[in-house]
């Protein structure tokens, strides 16, 4: 109990210093009167900028001390208003943006993800099955060469081999497509964040399970008569899991990174290309809003981890 | 599930006719290494009858534990199986694996050292029991749960219907060890080889599980290969001793025989190095010195000479071979076994040094 | 061997009651042994990472055409595929491509290596300070590692790119930033895993003050795992510059390998039409990569750096 509270804690703990230090980074190095007025905020001489600049600091709340503005941000936040996009022409809400854009982002990473589970777990046990095999030394290689290749790099050779040379998928994304047709449009660009996490998965799990293999229990199963296959699958799988999902958790935040590339080569409007845009506008409810949904959807994730392991393992469970 | 249609089992309804459970002829398994080849058991000769219980004693290293498992068929792709192993009459040693994969767990199955990590430790108890059964027996779920229950019961195990719902980490070293046993039990097996049972458990555990095992064997006429590295294991709950180093067997006996005159200065040295409940606290314990030798390149002559206090010349050149004693049961092999005058002689000189000599008084 | 194997050596285990202990242990050497060699591949990999940045250091005083003439000729429309006097071909301005990947080394290997020593610099002594002093100072530090890292690390970049002036410097101490976390938690993991040994509790106990203890006994054992990890860090930056390149947020001025891959491959019609010019600088970018990474990889098992506790 006392181990899922201290959590919890640490987990809001790290939301709201992000949220501070993004907030903070955003309103000191940029200037958000500009941005909402633009060249009018700096016109102190001219009374009738002078009572727009007023207007928009007491709507925006940027006559008051930083730290103030960032706790009514917070309480707004919390009650599901993102508050508007800081823009010339109209103020629309950002969540509206955000219900544009996240569905988006969110299907591509769920496919990347489950891709990449798919490629790995497989590949894994057939390569501790073989382990030091022919066989194994090669996958060893390739997942080698795969976590040395950049996204960026894979994307574009992926779209070149599998769409442009040989017209196999699509590679470009049309927003208005029925939504099968949308999730098959996002099949390369999931592939091209799958393939380096699926590698670094395989490797992963394959260590662990050859380590379990070599446990004694495993041995008692063998000696009960339990065939090598069901030996892998009923015996060795569950207990080699655990980095499997750790990491798993972790590389979230990177597929989340690479995202925003493949969003870009792939020409995928998503969560990637409205941040990319917000920022270069210094639209910043807009990134506060997307950095936050990642950083809540990061830590949410650990959190599950945890409670995964303790469905896994009994032990944890008890203690 | 008929997945040993194809193998005729060679049970219970074979061993009636006169053939031994088990015969081991010149049984050699060697291992596969960067190093060259491990020769880990080199020419082991052996019988088992139904019902009847063997010792198999050594150090580490001395291939007690890949003979049991050779017996099994339970080793690595880098081991070389040579010789034979007759099963019930049948020749066992080259089936491929697939049959022999159906004997383990329903004809011989095997409990190990250590308990606390031979159990799959996600896994209920009760699933794990039911595991053999379900596969060899081809038992529906309720049945094997009612099977699994009796078995824990057989092996005096408190309270058994909650214990299938426990994992292993919430039992004791000693009740797991039960949960071993009453797993391996599980398909009523012919025989069952005990890997050091007892070695990872508290001393007065380690007494009911010896005698859980010798129950089993009573109760169901099952033969039983108790493997260890102490005498004193073995004294009260075996009928024959068979002593291995180094690969080999170097002394084969009843067990009553074998306390009472043992032959080989190794059986003689491993006798010494059981701590005695009688000895005083912080009594130094006469342990073998030296290490077994490399299973490489074994050394020429007697493979025990190098560490043997009653080693002469000869030791170091030839190789002695298994001769019976007086007994036909009781073989050895030694040029100048316990009570051979150059024994006895070689005694005075070390006693004379202040070597403290083995005795034999005290066990059993 | 002695005659009787009575020898003082083999005595020593005389008190344990169980003979286990002599067994002869199989195997463990060949893994050592196989520890202390780095191997072919790894002179391989330096050699290609000598001659990549031999290149990029001196292409100014070498025969290398320059990086931004057009040698448009008459009567083609360029991108020219890869010939003789333009041995990648050019880019769809001309612009020779071996030239611009090489010049394109220039940026993005400074970019790598800087931002991996600003990692170092800030990062590794964090790390160090909270390894060696625990407490509340480490708690401090790796709370700030873990709000560093539960940032998707392009979005950090983006948000620092954003709003500074994008120079080669600033890009390179973005990444460097994105690298102070990880870069700290191994030399945290690295630093305690030296704190509670023998030299260390000895200068203690002689009465060594923290400074010198850090900087004399620590920091010589911590450096050379570091440096090991911190060619992966490279590796790491390079493909990070390029990424920021994809979101247009890279060095302004003059060509990097992130910049020429993506003009290269920005229209599906040119990368149909003129491969080349986007895979001849992903091939090199790629072996470059690599070969830090293996190279990193085989001096981390050479100096034996565990993963320890992150």
């Amino acid at each position: 109990m006392k181990f899922w509270v201290s959590r919890l804690v640490g987990a809001f703990a790290l939301i709201l210093t992000v949220s501070a230090i993004t907030f903070g980074a955003m309103n000191i190095l940029g200037d958000p009167l500009f941005n909402i007025l633009g060249p009018t905020a700096g016109d102190v001489s001219n009374p009738e900028s002078v009572a727009k600049i007023e207007a928009a600091e007491a709507q925006f709340n940027l006559d008051k001390p930083l730290p103030v503005r960032w706790a009514l941000w917070l309480g707004d936040f919390v009650t599901g208003d993102f508050g508007v996009q800081f823009s010339a022409t109209g103020q629309p809400p950002v969540s509206d943006l955000i219900a544009e854009r996240l569905p988006r982002s969110l299907m591509l990473l769920v496919m990347a993800q489950t891709m990449a589970v798919i490629i790995s777990v497989p590949w894994a046990i057939w390569s501790a099955a073989k382990a030091n095999s022919a066989v194994d030394r090669t996958s060893t290689v390739m997942t080698f060469l795969l976590i040395g290749m950049p996204t960026f790099a894979l994307g574009i050779i992926l779209k070149y081999g599998l769409s442009i040379r040989f017209d196999w998928f699509p590679a470009t994304f049309v927003a208005n497509d029925p939504f099968w047709t949308r999730a098959w449009q996002m099949f390369l660009p999931a592939l091209t964040l799958a393939l380096p996490s699926a590698a670094v998965y395989q490797r992963l799990l394959r260590t662990d399970l050859i380590t379990t293999l070599q446990e004694d229990f495993i041995l008692t199963a063998r000696s009960k008569g339990v065939s090598k296959r069901n030996v892998l699958f009923k015996h060795a799988l569950r207990p080699s899991l655990f980095s499997f999902i750790t990491i798993a958790g972790v590389t979230t935040g990177t597929l989340i990174g690479g995202a925003l590339v493949v969003e870009q080569i792939f020409r995928i409007p998503g969560l990637g290309s409205a941040i990319v845009e917000a920022i270069l506008r210094e639209d910043f409810p807009v990134v506060l809003a997307i950095v936050m949904i990642v950083t809540i959807t990061f830590v949410v994730l650990n959190v599950l981890i945890d409670i995964l392991y303790s469905i896994i393992d009994p032990r944890v469970r008890a203690s | 599930m008929n997945e040993h249609e194809s193998f005729h089992h060679p049970g219970p309804s074979r061993t009636e006719t006169d053939s031994p459970l088990l015969a081991l002829d010149n049984l050699k398994t060697h291992f596969r290494t960067e190093r060259g080849l491990v020769r880990a058991v080199d020419g082991v000769t052996l019988t088992l009858n139904r019902g009847e219980a063997l010792g198999v004693v050594g150090e580490s290293g001395s291939g007690k534990t890949v003979l049991s498992r050779s017996l099994m068929g339970l080793l690595p792709g880098s081991a070389v199986t040579s010789g034979s192993v007759k099963f019930a009459g049948q020749e066992i040693l080259d089936l491929p694996m697939k049959q022999r994969r159906h004997l383990w767990g329903a004809e011989m199955s095997m409990v190990f050292q250590n308990p606390l990590n031979s159990l799959n430790p996600l896994m209920k108890i009760g699933k794990q029991i039911a595991e053999p059964l379900r596969l060899h027996l081809s038992m529906d779920k309720a049945n094997a749960r009612e099977t699994a229950v009796a078995l824990l019961k057989s092996v005096r195990i408190p309270e058994p219907e909650r214990r299938l719902n426990q994992y292993p980490h919430e039992l004791s070293g000693g009740m797991r060890q039960r949960v071993m046993i009453a797993m391996a039990l599980a398909c009523g097996p012919t025989v069952l080889f005990a890997d050091e049972p007892t070695t990872a458990l508290d001393v007065t555990v380690q007494a009911q599980i010896l005698e859980v095992i010798g129950e089993q064997r009573r109760d169901r006429n099952m033969s039983v290969v108790l493997v260890t590295h102490d005498l004193g294991v073995v004294a009260g709950h075996t009928d024959q001793i068979a002593v291995m180093y180094s690969g080999k067997l170097v002394e084969r006996a009843p067990t009553k025989t074998l306390f009472a005159e043992m032959r080989m200065p190794y059986t003689k040295s491993l006798l010494k190095s059981i701590p005695k409940l009688a000895d005083p606290s912080h009594t130094r314990l006469a342990t073998i010195t030296g290490r077994p030798p490399d299973l490489v390149n074994p050394p020429k002559g007697c493979n025990f000479a190098q560490r043997c206090p009653y080693a002469r010349p000869k030791c170091h050149v030839e190789e002695p071979a298994l001769e019976p004693t007086a007994d036909p049961n009781h073989v050895f092999a030694c040029w100048y076994p316990v009570g051979s005058p150059e024994f006895t002689e070689r005694e005075a000189e070390l006693e004379a040094a202040g070597y403290v000599p083995a005795t034999v008084a005290g066990v059993s | 061997m002695s005659d009787l194997g009575m020898t003082e050596a083999d005595a020593v285990g005389h008190e344990d009651p169980y003979p286990e202990r002599f067994l002869p242990h199989e195997g463990d050497q060949d893994d050592k042994a196989e520890k202390r060699k780095l191997g072919f591949a790894f002179w391989l990999c330096t050699a290609w990472l000598v001659a990549v940045i031999g290149l990029a250091i001196f292409a100014p005083y070498l025969a290398i055409k320059s990086p931004n003439v057009n040698f448009v000729q008459p009567g083609e429309r360029p991108p020219y595929s890869p010939s003789g006097e333009h041995w990648f071909g050019t880019d769809q301005d001309a612009r020779d491509m071996f030239s611009r990947t090489i010049y394109g080394a220039r940026t993005s290997l400074t970019v790598g290596f800087s931002a991996i020593a600003f990692g170092l610099l800030v990062g590794g002594t964090l790390g160090l300070l909270a390894g060696y002093f625990r407490g509340k100072i480490d708690q401090i530090i790796s709370f700030g590692f873990l709000s560093l890292l539960s940032f998707p690390a392009l979005i950090l970049a983006i948000l620092i790119t954003s709003l500074l002036e994008r120079s080669l410097l600033t890009i390179a101490i973005t990444i460097g930033i994105l690298s102070v976390a990880p870069v700290g938690r191994v030399s945290r993991a690295t630093t305690i895993s030296f704190a509670d040994r023998e030299f260390v509790l000895a200068a203690r106990s002689l009465g060594a003050r923290h400074p010198r203890i850090i900087v004399r006994e620590l920091l010589p054992n911590v450096l050379i795992p570091m440096g090991a990890f911190s060619l992966l860090g490279v590796a790491i930056a390079i493909v990070a510059e390029g990424s920021l390149a994809f979101l247009g947020l890279s060095v302004e001025k003059g060509p990097t390998w992130g910049k020429i891959i993506l003009t290269a491959s920005q229209s599906s019609r040119d990368l149909e039409n003129a491969p080349y010019m986007a895979f001849f600088p992903i091939g090199v970018l790629f072996l470059t990569v690599l070969a830090l990474n293996f190279a990193g990889d085989r001096l981390r098992s050479f100096f034996d750096v565990r993963e320890l506790s992150l």
